[in-house]
């Protein structure tokens, strides 16, 4: 199990070019960003390669991770995400029928990060996003876990997207103004 | 401070829904502006929590080495830079890794293996998934409101705030003051029975090929199975200081799993998982959540799917290992229904 300031000492580390550092750094946040990447990208293969992708720019621009301003995970799955939901949106509609294939729970290996409590920013997110209509935390919460476009929202819920535009925007600067930041 | 139109296009730039187009713009926005980037990254920090929901996966053992073998890739095409000297990596170079280094991190750049990422996608085989499609979007049907969900909670469970620390009678060492106050803070807050469900997130579907793909990647892709049943997931808070269990339900493979989004309780107590269902006469116990942080239980046998399904759930703190009488005896903490996923069935 690491702690979240082991895992920002091990980013400084690897910005120093550390290798054995970048190896422990991986050891503890390999499961869960494969879990990110799985459920947006839905196949294995490619899941793969975005985490070599998004290993290699994190040992490129650990440099540039400010703990100040955010947590080394946090950094890490937005570093995956972005480049996931790149290719996604890259390939158009080509994914929309192709839906990720969900992991089953790793339930024998939780991955160590995972066993540190919950947050406070957590928490917080939660209590804002509760304060939502449910149809419109079902709709925050898919395009965060699954990486869904609003045309693909609007496919799938069988709603129109300008509705869902609205929707999308009305909730988060609900969020925004929720969380007072 | 900027207006609402951008901040809602940053938003939706982290959260992922904007359109290729928009996202080039937003990228090129955050390239050259500097209070855009400050923006994004603020939702970064916003949005950037939900990620402890997401179930990890172990990737393929082998990867380590791949990534590995393109650090040192790397760090050689850097020495090759500075010397002069032509390296013959094994992927095609970044004109200039230094500069790479100094765009923004969400300028993913040239990066080497976007062709081999962009070939394995095209080559994704795209016959239609009906079933698949409308399974999930059954799964998508509006929840029942708090005020449902509270109406259906037995009488038997309601709490009162006397019941806190003493609830657990049976344990013979008395908490430490803080953690008392800690239990009682818990036990006021079940006395409310808000069993809010926060938010039903995700609700996904189970490849039970996929895991062992993750595992054991000597197996290919085109083991892939076709999803065979829906996952329930709820996340289970009372309130924002209280304990959060994230709870998934899999009816076909009579598995429930619950993870602890929260400290373990102390030694000497334990959360205990339990199915509540009219059609039972008591509440059947699933057993204590272990101190893992995620705990896999069967259902009994004889419960049947659809008694699962429209059951209600609930925690509660017992003594270590479980309540001694097979009923809950300590406050329960959280109380909550699935969504009923099942295409066609009405829950």
């Amino acid at each position: 199990m690491l702690m979240q300031t082991e895992l920002v000492w091990l980013l400084g580390a690897v910005a120093r070019g550390d290798e054995a550092a970048f190896e422990r750094l991986y050891g503890a946040t390999r499961a869960k960003l494969y879990g990110v990447l799985l459920r947006i990208l839905g196949r294995p293969a490619l899941a793969e390669e975005v985490m070599e992708e998004t290993y290699l720019k994190v040992w490129k621009i650990a440099d540039q991770f400010d703990p100040a301003t955010a947590s080394p995970i946090t950094w890490m799955v937005a570093i995956a995400r972005n480049r996931a939901i790149d290719i996604v949106r890259k390939q158009g509609d080509v994914s929309i029928d192709e839906e990720p294939e969900a992991p089953e729970p790793a339930a024998e290996t939780p991955a160590p990060l995972a066993r540190r409590e919950m947050t406070a920013e957590l928490k917080r997110l939660l209590s804002c996003l509760g304060r939502l209509d449910p149809e419109k935390q079902r709709i925050v919460l898919l395009a965060y876990y699954s990486g869904w476009s609003r045309d693909h929202l609007a496919s799938k819920l069988d709603i129109p997207v300008n509705t869902i535009k609205t929707w999308l925007r009305r909730s988060l600067l609900e969020i925004r103004e929720c969380m007072g930041t | 401070m900027y207006d609402d139109d951008h901040d809602a296009l940053a938003a939706e730039y982290v959260l992922g829904t904007l359109s290729a187009a928009e996202r080039e713009q937003a990228e090129a926005l955050l390239a050259r502006d500097a209070g855009f980037a400050e923006t994004v990254r603020l939702w970064e920090h916003r949005l950037g929590e939900l990620n402890v929901m997401v179930e990890a996966v172990e990737p393929p053992p082998d990867l380590w080495e791949r990534i590995k073998t393109g650090i040192d890739g790397a760090e050689r095409r850097t020495q090759a830079a500075s010397e002069t000297i032509e390296f013959t990596g094994v992927q095609p170079e970044p004109s200039d890794v230094a500069a790479s280094a100094d765009s923004p991190p969400i300028d993913a750049g040239a990066e080497p293996s976007i062709q081999t990422v962009a070939d394995l996608l095209s080559d994704q085989a795209q016959g239609p998934e009906d079933s698949k499609t409308a399974g999930l979007a059954s799964t998508l049907l509006p929840s029942e409101s708090t005020a449902e969900i509270v109406d259906r909670l037995p009488k038997s469970t309601a709490l009162s705030k006397s019941t806190a620390p003493q609830a657990t009678a049976g344990t013979e060492t008395a908490p430490p003051d803080q953690n008392a106050r800690r239990w009682r803070g818990l036990a006021i807050g079940a006395s409310a029975i808000a069993a809010l469900l926060v938010a039903y997130i995700a609700v996904t579907h189970l490849a039970p090929g996929l895991v062992s793909l993750g595992r054991q990647p000597q197996l290919t892709t085109g083991a892939l199975k076709p999803a065979t049943a829906p996952q329930l997931v709820a996340v289970l808070q009372q309130e924002p200081t209280a304990p959060a269990f994230l709870v998934m339900l899999d009816p076909q493979q009579r598995t429930i799993t619950i993870r602890r989004l929260t400290a373990a309780p102390d030694s000497g107590r334990s959360y205990e998982l339990w199915l509540n269902s009219n059609k039972l006469p008591n509440p059947a116990s699933l057993g204590p959540v272990g101190n893992s942080e995620v705990t896999t239980r069967s259902i009994p046998q004889n419960i049947d799917v659809e008694t699962m399904r429209s059951a209600t759930y609930s925690v509660s703190l017992e003594p270590s290992g479980g309540s001694a009488t097979g009923a809950p005896t300590g406050p329960t903490l959280f109380k909550g229904r699935m969504i009923d996923a099942a295409p066609g069935s009405s829950g």
